[in-house]
């Protein structure tokens, strides 16, 4: 069924999955721009085809050109792996259009989970816990009323609005009426539909997500939580598994919810449900990942199950050989996510050229990059050059394990924010687990 | 840059299931584990991990429990027609025989167990869940005016989702009919042994499984007239944990005794010898 198999993606993630690939025996073809004839993966891979111009649109995101190298290389699937063209539901169809195998669930899924509205009413059909909020207000006595419904602070959106635009915080009744008819006038300009959309504002949250994994029979299992709520403006910099803060209780339900959106959906493959956490212990339903995501070797190291490898074999059709009880969380793992950013310079994005690249090593220290000792680092795309993951029995174990790792770690000719992140995990928000998706920006944290 | 030549390809086939036309691997619904189908067959397709017990056909049964060699089949070329001109019956009949490779729900015949004869039967999972129709009511019937007047022992393994819908009134029939039969052999003196097997429900639940002299059972089978999700969504009431299961079913007095497969055959076997009746 899957003797070769095209990655349409670049960088770590692209090296990530030759890896898997070489290990089941499978065939791999890489696509490239012309920024990246250089690249790490196009060396590894058995073949490699460039499919245009340094700008995305035009290589990593031309998508006849990748399905034109796909079908001339005899491929049987494409593994679209995450950013790019991994959520684009066109995509998808398009493969299965032409007798290619999309490694992720079906068009229709993707389309499903996009719509952040249809995602949301779909997994609370099924019982998980959604934002309060109501859809299709239409006029001010309907947000009054939803307004005494689901609490202050909340949010008017635009229905079909995006981007921040048509957003309005309101904290009080009194200023509902004032807030409506901006929200509304603005809708009716921007997106000519009037209609908004309420939601209560979840502020000092953490970012939980769940990672599943599912089989075309219908088998699904759930992994333990990630806890991603380091953010800098929305971008996650690292990420844990378990989160501290979650309780036996707590998580147990969690997963229930993930298992129970899962079943509804149908969902086929990896995918990632994501979660608020508010400091009441109250989890509310975000969106779905429906692919493989950054952080996904977190739970590869707490669960020991390859990920990468699973999501091929349920593509091909394999069924899961381990059930929910088989998934033991044990021990603690952390990523940082090392960005070509320089952190004294406001995390402005760097370039250059790897002079010394010296990569942590010893026990259950993992280090995923695509760079290599003078490699020339284009400037085109996601600032991502390597993630460091390690794993100990303990939290505390790992952090230390993780400081080490992050001194130890050598990039030299480009600016990098290893040792932020060094620094980073020895302030008290992060060592006692209360560090909310806000703390860097406000240094928002739950106190105990 | 890195020239490719500088890594070498690893030496490995590609993984087992991932081949052109590999089929599927055979994964236990209980344990998700790979098992070998050959293995799986010589455990009585029972789980030797987990003892998650999967359907068995009723020709694997009669491996399973009749001496080898010595079942002889009865009506086999009995089959259901299409009486009431049901919408799709005759495609579904024409799939059922085509995927299970049987003419109907039940096999019928005569055969020995350690060497004591018996009539046997045993319901196919495969045919539209061991439903009944007029073909599996006059098979059984025959079986058991065969049984009475051969003086023989009957044992049979059920399996059913209940009267054939398909069949409408004349599968309701079937119930009497073949309890009229059941009435006959045991007015003879003989004894008749039933094997429930997971699902034994509906008519034939009704009927004719659980009129038998000695009522066995295979541990977690469900053993019931309407199905635990029917009668919760009636009475709209909790159903106790296990409601239904064979050990629940032990437990209230529907069934004598919860039989594994491995044990089955010999345990059937000193039963007839138990009951041996003189021949006529």
């Amino acid at each position: 069924m899957f003797s070769k198999l095209l990655i349409a993606n670049r960088g770590e993630i692209a090296v990530r999955i030759i890896r898997a690939c070489k290990e089941m025996g499978i065939k791999t073809v890489a696509v490239y721009s012309q920024a990246d004839k250089d690249a790490l993966h196009v060396s590894l891979a058995d073949e490699s085809i460039c499919v245009g111009p340094a700008p995305a649109p035009l290589s990593y995101l031309n998508q006849q050109a990748i399905l034109s190298a796909a079908i001339n290389t005899d491929c049987k699937a494409v593994h679209p792996g995450y950013g790019f063209l991994s959520e684009n539901a066109d995509f998808a169809d398009l493969c299965e259009q032409n007798g290619l195998i999309f490694i992720g669930p079906s068009g229709e899924v993707i389309r499903q989970m996009g719509n952040k509205d249809e995602a949301k009413r779909t997994v609370a059909a099924a019982g998980v816990p959604v934002i309060p909020g109501r859809e299709d207000v239409k006029d001010l006595k309907e947000a009054q009323e939803a307004a005494r419904e689901i609490g202050f602070p909340l949010l008017i959106k635009a229905r079909s609005g995006g981007g921040g635009r048509g957003i309005r915080r309101v904290d009080r009744m009194e200023d509902l009426k004032n807030a409506y008819s901006t929200a509304a006038q603005e809708a009716k300009v921007n997106f000519s539909n009037p209609a908004l959309y309420m939601e209560k504002l979840l502020s000092e949250v953490k970012h939980i997500e769940v990672q599943v994994l599912c089989d075309s029979q219908g088998h699904s299992v759930t992994f333990g939580e990630r806890d991603c709520s380091m953010q800098r403006k929305h971008q996650k910099i690292l990420e844990e598994s378990p989160c501290v803060l979650l309780g036996a209780p707590q998580r147990a339900r969690l997963m229930k919810a993930a298992r129970q959106a899962v079943k509804a959906l149908r969902y086929v493959g990896v995918g990632t449900l994501e979660f608020l956490l508010d400091r009441e212990g109250n989890f509310f339903f975000m969106e779905m990942n429906t692919r493989l995501q950054v952080e996904h070797p977190v739970t590869e190291m707490v669960s020991g199950i390859d990920l990468v490898k699973w999501q091929i074999r349920v593509a091909a059709g394999l069924p899961l050989t381990f059930t929910q009880r088989d998934i033991r969380s044990q021990g603690h793992a952390i990523e940082c996510r090392i960005n070509a950013e320089d952190p004294a310079q406001g995390f402005q994005p760097a370039g250059g050229r790897v002079d010394i690249l010296h990569i942590p090593g010893g026990p259950w220290v993992r280090f995923d990059t695509a760079l290599y000792q003078g490699y020339e680092m284009p400037l085109h795309y996601d600032s991502l050059i390597a993630k460091l993951i390690v794993h100990a029995p303990t939290r505390q174990e790992a952090i230390r394990k993780m400081q080490a790792a992050l001194c130890e770690t050598v990039i030299e000719g480009v600016n990098h924010t290893a040792l932020f992140q060094a620094d980073l995990m020895g302030e008290e928000a992060f060592e006692d687990g209360s560090y909310t998706t806000e703390y860097l920006a406000g240094k928002g944290a739950f106190h105990a | 840059m890195l020239d490719k030549s500088m890594f070498k390809s690893p030496n490995l086939r590609l993984e087992h299931g991932l081949a052109d036309g590999a089929g599927l691997p055979l994964v236990c619904p209980g344990c998700r584990r790979e098992v070998s189908q050959e293995v799986f067959e010589q455990e009585f397709c029972q789980c030797a991990r987990c003892g998650y017990t999967h359907k068995m056909s009723a020709r694997q049964r009669i491996a399973m429990i009749l001496d080898e060699g010595s079942f002889l089949e009865l009506d086999a070329g009995l089959q259901s027609s299409d009486p009431l001109g049901f919408p799709s019956y005759r495609e579904k009949l024409n799939q059922a025989r085509t995927s299970s490779g049987e003419k109907e729900a039940v096999i019928t015949g005569l055969g020995s167990i350690e060497g004591r004869r018996c009539a046997f039967f045993a319901s196919e999972p495969g045919f539209m869940m061991g439903s009944m129709g007029a073909a599996v009511g006059e098979k059984l019937s025959r079986l058991f005016d065969r049984a009475a007047a051969d003086r023989l022992s009957v044992v049979g393994f059920t399996i059913s989702g209940g009267a054939r819908v398909q069949e409408g009134i004349i599968s309701l029939m079937q119930m009497a009919k073949v309890s009229g039969a059941v009435r006959r052999h045991s007015d003879a003196g003989l004894l008749y042994i039933a094997v429930l097997c997971d699902a034994t429900t509906g008519g034939v639940a009704a009927s004719f499984a659980m009129q038998a002299d000695i009522i066995l059972a295979e541990p977690g089978a469900l053993i019931g007239f309407a199905g635990p999700r029917v009668i919760e969504q009636t009475t709209r009431q909790k159903l106790p944990e296990g409601f239904q299961r064979a050990e629940f079913q032990l437990e209230k007095g529907f069934v004598g005794k919860l039989c594994r497969r491995p044990e089955q055959k010999a345990l059937l076997a000193s039963l007839l010898a138990m009951h041996e009746v003189e021949p006529a």
